[in-house]
């Protein structure tokens, strides 16, 4: 965000500075006054900081409307089971890969805008350790939600937000 | 000052609505801090049927609790910090003008947290108010963040009472605290004027503790 935000402060700069070269008697602006190309980094994976975080911030989002599906569907006093089984079949699929999400240089220091902490880069283990325990209780709330038992979804959806709230408390900027 | 007639300034009702919401704000400013989020839902469901008794309260309570009893035009205003400049400070028989709006603001601020906090969802998608099933994911969050904002001016219109309040003891020699639990303070601190105790009716206290009821039940059941 800081890049480009830079990039059009300069452009701006640039814009105004023009506009009073026009009224001027010297109506062609010098080459020096066009923004500079900044550099802008890029990831491994090609992405740039700020596209790699919103496609996590998009996935994890999309996580958490399937959560607040499900919560809805438990909430109400006759749930819609076939709502609550695509919801919790969609966790698995939309968190895979979720350990590939946080690559080096996409913390608080990469001047994102980024709720993840520096501690995820510090802690890589416990890190991966607790990504792993929400993908096991993820499958875990996919399988309760094909069994139908609304008591079994409700304990599998306790464990599963357990696992989120376990991992955001140490990884994640309070909210 | 032998003899003097100590008259009602706030019912029964009024102080009672004045002080559990000041225990349910600091605890549900905990429960909050502390994701103690079941006790929160239900403080505030509480909290929601204290306001729309208050709100009931000020149409049919006593007057020192009526809307229609404040004065908060220009003239009002301008005349209390006259006299406050004068050094002859006169308390008022209820809110005085510049409290009035203290008071306006801060049940604003509070039906907001209320109302926000109703339809609110945390950005994991599992926590959420009695409402929030109406609304998507994304209002949820805005509502949440609005939650967020609005409990910050809450917050600022708190510290802007407790300022009052001192300021008024140190500066005016004026208790604003002991009639707001006693509910009484002496007649002849009064200026001229017609007042009586603001006595409470029971049957308008029934009606206004039933409204409260139904739009808890209603809000229970709609979700």
């Amino acid at each position: 965000m800081k890049i480009r935000q830079t990039t059009l402060a300069i452009a701006a700069i640039a814009g105004v500075s023009l506009l009073a070269a026009c009224g001027g008697s010297d109506s062609s602006a010098p080459e020096s006054e066009v923004a500079p190309v900044v550099e802008e980094v890029v990831l491994d994976n090609g992405l740039t900081p700020k596209e790699q975080i919103e496609l996590r911030q998009g996935q994890l989002k999309k996580l958490g409307k399937a959560f607040k599906t499900i919560s809805d569907q438990l909430k109400a006093g006759e749930p819609d089971m076939a709502a609550i089984q695509a919801a919790a079949a969609s966790v698995p699929v939309e968190s895979e890969g979720m350990a590939d999400w946080f690559p080096a240089g996409t913390g608080p220091d990469s001047g994102v805008k980024t709720d993840a902490l520096a501690a995820i880069w510090d802690q890589p283990d416990l890190f991966s350790e607790k990504i792993g325990n929400f993908n096991i209780a993820a499958a875990g709330l996919a399988a309760a939600a094909e069994s139908g038992d609304a008591a079994a979804i409700g304990a599998a959806f306790a464990t599963t937000g357990g696992t989120c709230k376990s991992c955001h408390e140490t990884f994640r900027a309070d909210d | 000052m032998a003899g003097s007639t100590r008259i009602l300034v706030w019912d029964g009702a009024l102080r009672l609505f004045h002080w559990s919401a000041v225990l349910l704000v600091a605890a549900m400013w905990w429960t909050a801090e502390n994701g103690i989020m079941d006790w929160h839902r239900r403080m505030g469901m509480i909290l929601f049927g204290l306001l729309t008794f208050r709100i009931v309260w000020g149409l049919i309570g006593p007057q020192t609790a009526r809307f229609g009893s404040w004065r908060i035009g220009p003239a009002a205003i301008l005349g209390y910090i006259r006299n406050l400049r004068s050094g002859t400070h006169t308390p008022s028989f209820g809110h005085n003008p510049m409290g009035t709006l203290s008071v306006i603001a801060i049940l604003a601020a509070l039906f907001a947290q209320v109302g926000t906090g109703l339809f609110a969802v945390d950005v994991d998608g599992l926590e959420s108010g009695p409402l929030a099933t109406l609304v998507s994911f994304e209002t949820g969050r805005l509502a949440a963040e609005i939650h967020e904002t609005s409990f910050n001016i809450l917050l600022a219109l708190i510290v802007l009472h407790f300022a009052a309040i001192v300021t008024y003891l140190v500066f005016f020699k004026d208790n604003l605290v002991r009639p707001m639990v006693t509910g009484r303070r002496a007649a002849s601190d009064f200026g001229e004027g017609a007042i009586s105790d603001a006595k409470l009716s029971w049957l308008r206290l029934a009606i206004a503790v039933a409204a409260a009821f139904a739009a808890m039940w209603g809000v229970a059941n709609a979700g």
